[in-house]
């Protein structure tokens, strides 16, 4: 694997963690039970869609929730079952840590407007702290149609948030830090790149999560330890969002090598992300929502075409001999979207072969000979 | 309804795509419900029902342009363009009642659609790819109440190659986010007028005649509200939950006013005959929320076996104020959102425990319909809202629309229980 200029020398790197252990110390941090000081800025995210670049820019700390996947159950509470796993798993963590910082939201998907609803109420509502004590919930809106309007509507949105935020206490946004925060979220995705090509699909996720998870000058300083590299039949895994130890490592098991992961905990919020240009505060939030409104994006955009288009494109670049669609049970846009795109794939020959993932994936290894015939049937297509 | 059962066996057992297009099938289903077989518990359901067949004949004879609408979107942007309104969520509800929906919910399995997805989308999509769906010349969407409607619209009119006019309503409320929408919904009405083929001079002439029908329309259906609360078992609720269909599609349209205008005059007059009668002291008043299975059920005999009546619904109401045809999109604005669907989850709790409270209830119903995340989704904040008031909320699980998801036993074995322990 490439080592980064970042990479610290061989006393300091053997200091470093890998990419779970990365993530189990930030959520103690975030409780105040970890070696990092457990500030108000530590701010809270779960969409991909969130920006960023305005909580950097802001002074906060950022870092994306990814759940306790092993308790769903808990949710059950708040959330019906027949909602996103992720999402449950989500609340299931907030109810347990209960983290005193900041939670954003993307008024995105039903599912995320539910968490929103129930972090309210479980998360920062229970416990019967004074409204002024609880931790403070923020959510912006994403449109659905890219183009002009939607850009003006999104910065908008970024300008309020900042607004917000700096009312609630943060450092004041400027037109430099939001074009700094967005030059270091770019060479985060730059590196995130650079150390995930040849690495094997679950190790990508891990290395996607320690991106999301940590601070970007943290992530900046060297991939996590114990990332392995890929061999098998070269695959581009697509869909929402998966357990880095679940599916994916069953599709490896069976001999597949996921070179390219277009899933919102994988490559795609590294992708075609547009530089942030403007003189004024405004004119970086427009073109902030730019980056956001014309990178790689969720089925839940009104943006199908390219977006399938898109894809194949990857698959191609990535050298892929088939595509493995992959959705956590009960998200409505992955549950639409995959019949037009398992016609636009049969029509441009890219065999595809779907899966469902309840995020625990506990029963994973059932579908294990679907996988291995969908290989077979791949490397039968090379002879 | 012995209307249906002679359409059914004339022609639904037969049905085919020609079958629906077919002047025959609609003339006989119009001179039925005109005759005596057709008795409507309510003059007003005369009303809806004549303006449904109407509407729906035109959509499958290609009587003008067609738009299919989602249930949020304002029917007065259709109406002021003269088209003919489809509402393919009601069409499902149909689909079920005329215990269909299974073909359907096979064909849209088979093209990939999962089980985990809302019935109602589903019957639709597979309606539409068995070619039993009108031609659209457009498709229109509100993004709430929920995903599914700009999801599975989308996929049509992809495959339709006509416009998807997808409606982004912003999730805050206030001045500059009604503006907002006020600029979002005049765009959308561009975009419909020319993809009905109408001049926009007319088309805003059409708006505010619409308007101004809704605005009647509100007004009737406030002093509906004012004789419901003040005589709660004239009208029974679950007559009452067909009413969303004409809140949903009939606003803009003399049929929305002529229905809301028949419903208060008789409500009125039954009200006066009923004079010093009951009042409901001794029936439990239940809150029914989300929607009912439309296919054959028994699940309100039970209800009313056991002393329940429901006396209010969560999506039959007025929700918004006062409309101005002057200032038609910001009128519109305002109705869109003031919906209590919009926006944080507290919203549609409160809404729920003001209605609950305002009529005094017993007990609240909330019909989990499956693969709702909108509603099913948001179930237990709502439930705990009412719990928090003492009222008691059985939360009941089933499918609105798929027969072979509802287990009568259950539901009913559950719904009894809850009501002795009122």
């Amino acid at each position: 694997m490439p080592e980064s200029q970042y990479v610290r020398e061989d006393a300091q790197s053997d200091t470093r963690m890998d990419a779970r252990e990365e993530a189990l110390v930030e959520k103690a941090a975030v409780r105040g039970e970890g070696v990092e000081p457990a500030g108000e800025s530590r701010a809270l995210w779960f969409c991909a869609y969130t920006p960023l670049e305005v909580l950097d820019a802001a002074g906060l700390d950022p870092r994306r929730v990814t759940g306790a996947v092993e308790r769903l159950e808990e949710a059950d509470v708040l959330l019906h079952p027949a909602t996103c796993p992720f999402v449950r798993a989500c609340l299931v963590e907030g109810m347990a840590e209960r983290p005193r910082g900041p939670a954003f939201f993307v008024n995105s998907c039903d599912a995320m407007r539910r968490l929103h609803d129930a972090w309210r109420a479980e998360v920062c509502g229970a416990g019967g702290q004074d409204v002024e004590e609880r931790p403070p919930v923020y959510i912006t809106d994403m449109p659905r149609r890219p183009g002009p309007k939607a850009e003006r509507r999104l910065a908008a949105e970024f300008l309020r948030l900042a607004e917000e935020l700096e009312r609630d206490g943060a450092r004041k946004v400027t037109a430099g830090a939001l074009r700094e925060a967005a030059a270091l979220r770019s060479e985060v995705a730059r590196r995130f790149l650079q150390w995930g090509e040849g690495l094997a699909g679950s190790s990508r996720l891990l290395l996607a999560e320690a991106a999301q998870a940590l601070p970007p000058s943290r992530f900046l300083q060297g991939p996590p330890k114990g990332l392995a590299e890929g061999r098998g039949v070269p695959l581009l895994l697509t869909g929402n969002l998966l357990n880095p130890h679940g599916l994916v490592r069953v599709i490896e098991e069976a001999g597949g090598w996921v070179r390219a992961a277009d899933l919102c905990n994988g490559d795609r919020a590294f992708l075609d992300l547009g530089e942030v240009e403007g003189d004024t505060l405004e004119e970086a939030a427009l073109s902030l929502a730019r980056r956001y409104l014309n990178r790689r994006g969720c089925a839940r955009m009104d943006d199908s075409r390219r977006r399938g288009f898109r894809l194949l494109e990857m698959a191609r670049d990535c050298g892929a001999r088939g595509v493995i669609f992959a959705s956590l049970k009960f998200c409505d846009p992955y549950l639409y979207d995959w019949p037009w795109l398992e016609a636009l794939l049969r029509s441009e020959g890219m065999p595809a072969l779907r899966l469902e993932s309840d995020f625990r994936d506990g029963h994973a290894g059932q579908l294990s000979t679907r996988i291995e015939a969908f290989l077979e049937m791949l490397r039968e297509g090379d002879r | 309804m012995g209307w249906i059962s002679a359409l059914k066996d004339r022609f639904i057992d037969r049905l085919s795509p020609s079958t629906l297009r077919s002047p025959l099938l609609w003339s006989t289903a119009e001179s039925l419900a005109r005759s005596p077989l057709n008795r409507p518990a309510w003059r007003a359901d005369g009303v809806a029902l004549r303006y449904f067949l109407q509407q729906t004949r035109r959509a499958y004879r290609g009587d003008g342009p067609v738009v299919w609408a989602s249930l949020l979107f304002p029917s007065e942007l259709i109406h002021a363009a003269g088209a003919v309104p489809f509402y393919p969520e009601m069409a499902a509800a149909v689909i079920s009642s005329l215990e269909l929906a299974p073909r359907f919910l096979d064909a849209a399995a088979q093209a990939g659609f999962s089980p985990d997805t809302c019935s109602f989308h589903r019957t639709i999509l597979g309606a539409w790819l068995e070619g039993f769906m009108p031609a659209p010349s457009c498709l229109a969407a509100a993004d709430y109440l929920c995903d599914s409607a700009p999801l599975s619209f989308r996929f049509i009119a992809e495959r339709e190659e006509v416009p998807l006019l997808l409606l982004e309503i912003p999730f805050r409320g206030g001045e500059p986010y009604l503006a907002l929408l006020e600029a979002e919904l005049e765009e959308t009405a561009r975009r419909l007028a020319g993809a009905c083929g109408i001049d926009w001079v007319d088309y805003l002439r059409g708006l505010g005649e619409a308007v101004e029908l809704s605005e009647a329309a509100r007004r009737h259906l406030l002093e509906v509200e004012e004789l419901r609360l003040r005589h709660p078992l004239l009208l029974d609720g679950r007559d009452a939950l067909g009413h969303l269909s004409v809140l949903a599609s009939a606003p803009g349209h003399p049929a929305g006013e002529r229905f809301y205008r028949e419903l208060a005059a008789e409500l009125r007059e039954r009200a006066e005959a009923a004079e010093g009668g009951s009042n409901g002291e001794r029936v439990k008043k239940l809150l029914w929320m989300h929607l009912k299975p439309y296919y054959p059920h028994r699940l309100f005999e039970h209800l009313e076996e056991h002393g329940g009546r429901i006396v209010c619904e969560e999506y039959n109401r007025c929700f918004w104020g006062e409309m101005d045809p002057r200032r038609p999109f910001y009128s519109l604005a305002r109705k869109l959102a003031a919906h209590f669907g919009v926006g944080d989850g507290r919203r549609r709790a409160l809404a729920l425990r003001e209605l609950a409270l305002r009529h005094r209830v017993d007990g609240a119903v909330h019909f989990n319909h499956w693969g709702c995340r909108q509603s099913a989704g948001g179930a237990a904040l709502v439930r705990r809202a009412l719990l928090r008031e003492g009222i008691p909320v059985l939360l009941l699980e089933g499918d609105c629309i798929d027969s072979r998801e509802y287990q009568e036993g259950q539901a009913a074995t559950r719904l009894e229980a809850f009501l002795e322990s009122l």
